[in-house]
């Protein structure tokens, strides 16, 4: 396991590269330059933008360009920001603990509306709570997160006032104190609540699947035979089963939050990640955009790599090689 | 006993002509008509196609969607205009179906190209394996690795004159991994069945192999695979017109008319300029959903449903 997870690392090294090259050639080719930010807007002298321009080294080759940024991407640098006027590290370690706020709490609500929908499917299936429960995936399947959080922000913020419709925290709010959890949590439900439950679908009807299909083994009429209570099977003997290859989808998961996030967190204008990143692509903040998508896709590489751990972890038949 | 006569061994052989077996596809169509919600939903789907065809001969040209007209901002629904008018003076009704027809049209634009790509390389890697297939699966691992709204985003802004025909280059490019690998997979299975060794041994090219006899083959999957497709890219879409990385914003489509519920003036007090295309746009994804289901479940000859 040890010996593969280091292989595995060892190969994403040039994977990386790659990847740093396309992002580095597609920010290159992105209109326009950072330039309007970091000068003096009131001196549009060309010979002293000319001047900034061979000082920041944007007049040099692309090749060395490319060196210097990835020499400090590789220590943890990856430059300023022109618009904020900030270390881009500083800036999206700002944003990052409201994504991974917004990012637990909504797998938490996934996983939880799962866990129960599932179970109820999977032993009364084929009755009327199974039938709804399968209706609510397919709407859950088919309509689209911005759609959902519109509808949302419509009925929970605008016509039942319950909770703010944007932002993370409540303006004059101090740090550390209850009032500042509460606001935080109530800022966070509602884009947590149209993540998590848009994504119960695939996972309600695995569990759903998998209980149904493991209500036929054969220990399961042992149990039966043996005279246990039907509750007592289905939660102490199937559920144990059915539960763990759900654990699996958890890889896939890591990175689609914190991509996937970008849609509800721009509706919400909720100061994310994917919010920052669309600000900063209409801003043409490359340098905070550059961090963002190599960060995201670094997540992509690790969270698939935790999922093919975690079958060989909970399926020992699946030799990992 | 009767001697066999050569009237009865007539009669006999028109009795015993064995009845015509009906084609794997035939018997797929049946189960599919059979099947109530998928009829249902490929009905409602050809209906919001054909009003989006038509959208110019029912309500106004495009040209007229996108003029702004100061005299009727914000109306509520009536008789001159069924769903309103937005806070520019347009009709709502006459821009869902135009916004429709972009959408569908682009959907389908991008759905064709993921599917060609996908199974084009999927097709390749699968039958001639070896280094062939490394190389090419390399290269969608590779792929994969792409956030996918990110990179649509940071694509999108490099062509600054954008089009839609930029827009569906741009998700083509990004999304047909998947179609690739499941079309791989089908490819590598079917390949081992005797029919195709002796349509290598007889001579055939592999060109012909693989067109002919192994793409019939995994047909089923393919549309499928097309079905589900679509209603992701018709997601994918409209989100990125929602955020304003996907169709220009003068012309009208379903993603761009939900933008304007971004204002919370619009969101709270003007319903009908959002809840039509998000009512349509939501019926069309389901009603896709339905039919791949119905799809997967017709070609699966282990269903019997």
């Amino acid at each position: 396991m040890l010996q593969y997870t280091i292989r595995r690392l060892i190969g994403m090294i040039p994977i990386i590269f790659l990847i740093s090259v396309v992002v580095f050639s597609l920010a290159k080719l992105m209109p326009g330059d950072a330039l309007s930010g970091k000068i003096d807007p009131l001196n549009s002298d060309p010979a002293y933008i000319e001047e900034m321009r061979e000082k920041m080294g944007l007049n040099d080759p692309i090749h060395v360009q490319y060196l210097r940024w990835m020499s400090g991407v590789v220590k943890g640098d990856f430059g300023d920001s022109f618009v904020h006027k900030r270390e881009v590290m500083e800036l999206v370690g700002d944003r990052l603990p409201n994504t991974i706020i917004l990012g637990v709490s909504a797998l938490l609500i996934t996983y939880c509306l799962a866990f129960l929908m599932g179970r109820f499917s999977g032993r009364y299936a084929y009755s009327l709570g199974d039938y709804l429960i399968s209706g609510f995936n397919y709407l859950a399947l088919a309509i689209p997160s911005f759609v959902a959080a519109l509808v949302a922000i419509y009925i929970f913020s605008i016509n039942l006032g319950w909770v703010p419709a944007t932002g993370s925290i409540g303006s004059g709010v101090e740090p550390g104190t209850f009032d500042y959890f509460i606001s935080k949590a109530k800022h966070t439900i509602l884009p947590a609540l149209v993540l998590g439950s848009l994504a119960t679908a695939s996972y309600t009807q695995f569990l759903r699947n998998d209980m149904i299909e493991s209500s036929r083994k054969d220990y399961v009429r042992t149990a039966r035979a043996k005279g246990t209570k039907e509750s007592t099977i289905y939660n102490k003997h199937i559920l144990r089963n059915s539960i763990i290859p759900i654990v699996t989808l958890l890889g896939f998961d890591i990175a689609s939050i914190f991509g996937g996030a970008i849609i509800t967190e721009t509706i919400f204008t909720y100061p994310g990640i994917g919010y920052l990143f669309v600000e900063s692509v209409n801003a043409r903040d490359y340098s905070v955009m550059m961090a963002i998508a190599m960060m995201l896709t670094v997540l992509t590489l690790i969270g698939n790599l935790i999922a093919d751990l975690l079958y060989g972890l909970v399926d020992p038949r699946i030799r990992l090689s | 006993m009767e001697p066999v006569t050569q009237a009865t061994s007539a009669a006999v052989g028109s009795v015993i002509k064995p009845p015509k077996s009906q084609s794997p596809w035939a018997l797929a169509r049946r189960k599919f008509f059979k099947n109530k919600i998928a009829m249902i939903s490929l009905v409602f789907l050809i209906i919001v196609t054909l009003l989006s065809i038509f959208a110019e001969p029912l309500t106004i040209p495009v040209e007229e969607t996108a003029k702004i007209n100061l005299t009727q901002m914000s109306k509520e629904p009536s008789a001159e205009h069924f769903f309103g008018t937005d806070k520019s003076g347009r009709d709502v009704f006459a821009r869902t179906l135009h916004g429709g027809q972009t959408s569908l049209l682009l959907a389908f634009s991008i759905t064709i190209a993921v599917i060609t790509i996908g199974s084009i390389v999927g097709a390749t890697a699968g039958f001639f394996g070896g280094w062939v297939d490394n190389a090419l699966m390399r290269f969608t691992d590779f792929m994969m690795n792409f956030p996918f709204l990110l990179f649509v985003i940071v694509l999108k802004s490099i062509f600054l004159e954008s089009s839609t025909a930029t827009l569906i280059f741009v998700i083509s490019v990004l999304s047909w991994t998947g179609t690739a690998r499941l079309v791989r997979s089908k490819v590598m299975a079917e390949k081992e069945n005797e029919y195709i060794l002796s349509a290598i041994s007889i001579g055939c090219s592999p060109f012909k192999t693989i067109t002919k006899h192994l793409l019939p083959n995994v047909m089923s999957t393919i549309i499928v695979q097309a079905t589900l497709t679509l209603a992701v890219m018709i997601v994918a879409e409209t989100g990125l017109s929602f955020l304003g990385f996907g169709v220009p914003m003068n012309i009208p489509s379903w993603g761009n008319m939900l933008q304007e519920a971004r204002s919370p003036d619009v969101l709270t007090s003007k319903w009908w300029i959002w809840i039509p295309p998000a009512a349509v746009l939501t019926g069309t994804i389901l009603s896709i959903n339905f039919i791949g289901e119905g799809f997967k479940d017709a070609f699966n000859p282990k269903s019997n449903r």
